[in-house]
């Protein structure tokens, strides 16, 4: 455990939640402009989901098992 | 058997365990989320949404993406033994929280045009972010026991599996919201 690998740690939610904000503005422009856009809409709430299940929900850490207590 | 008595290897074994129980929970949770959003399209397709107000549901959204990124960085901190950064992030994310619930049921629900008797659409609507909402509460709440605990100074680095609990939890409701917040504020339009 270091400082470094914490500051790295942190930057991946940084980046999550620069990528969410992204997202989530560009959701709520198409649903304003074109509301039956259904599928765009779905998958960036797929790819929002995607993205806060692996860096912040980490769900590689349930398959990693015993061995890997790491703090990805 | 309390863990502070275990060694560190047995805790981590025992954590894997753990870890594994919270994620069927989750994805059993999930399961009624999912329900109640198929019923939304299963009943009224994309063509029709709720009338409501847009920017509410933006700004509940980003409270709600904003307090994920808190809870994060609140968990991290405590990972690599920054008690004070684990207490600071924690306090804003159960801020966030409570701001959330008082933007959904506080404002939303007090400035909706229908109450949940009107019809099958708005009966779903209010479903839909009542249930999460209580998700909302709860979160908050085992927010809370978790912090009032680190205080106590019941984890460390090395130990802290129900802040990461805590933590996993917050994101799922997220991870819902994420789903939901298109299916009644962006998809379709309102009824004429």
């Amino acid at each position: 455990m270091n400082e470094e690998q914490k500051t790295m740690a942190l930057q991946v939610g940084v980046t999550v939640l620069i990528l969410l904000a992204a997202l989530t503005i560009g959701e709520y422009f198409i649903g304003l402009f074109a509301p039956y856009w259904w599928a765009p809409l779905m998958a960036i709430a797929l790819l929002k989901a995607f993205y806060i299940v692996r860096d912040y929900m980490h769900i590689g850490r349930v398959f990693a098992g015993d061995e890997a207590e790491e703090h990805s | 058997m309390s863990t502070g008595t275990l060694s560190i290897a047995d805790y981590h074994k025992k954590t894997v365990t753990n870890r594994l129980g919270l994620w069927l929970f989750i994805v059993s949770d999930a399961f009624v989320f999912a329900g109640l959003f198929i019923a939304r399209f299963y009943l009224y397709g994309a063509g029709v949404r709720p009338e409501l107000s847009q920017i509410v549901g933006l700004i509940v959204t980003s409270i709600l993406v904003l307090s994920s990124f808190f809870a994060n960085r609140g968990e991290v901190s405590m990972a690599y033994g920054d008690t004070k950064g684990y207490f600071r992030n924690t306090l804003i994310t159960i801020i966030l929280g409570i701001a959330f619930l008082i933007g959904v049921v506080g404002v939303e629900w007090q400035i909706a045009p229908y109450g949940p008797d009107h019809d099958a659409l708005w009966s779903l609507f209010y479903t839909m972010t009542g249930f999460h909402a209580f998700h909302v509460l709860t979160g908050v709440i085992f927010l809370i026991i978790v912090y009032r605990n680190a205080r106590k100074g019941l984890y460390t680095a090395e130990r802290h599996f129900p802040v990461e609990a805590a933590a996993v939890y917050w994101h799922f409701v997220d991870v819902v919201w994420v789903f939901f917040y298109p299916a009644l504020y962006l998809i379709g339009l309102p009824p004429i």
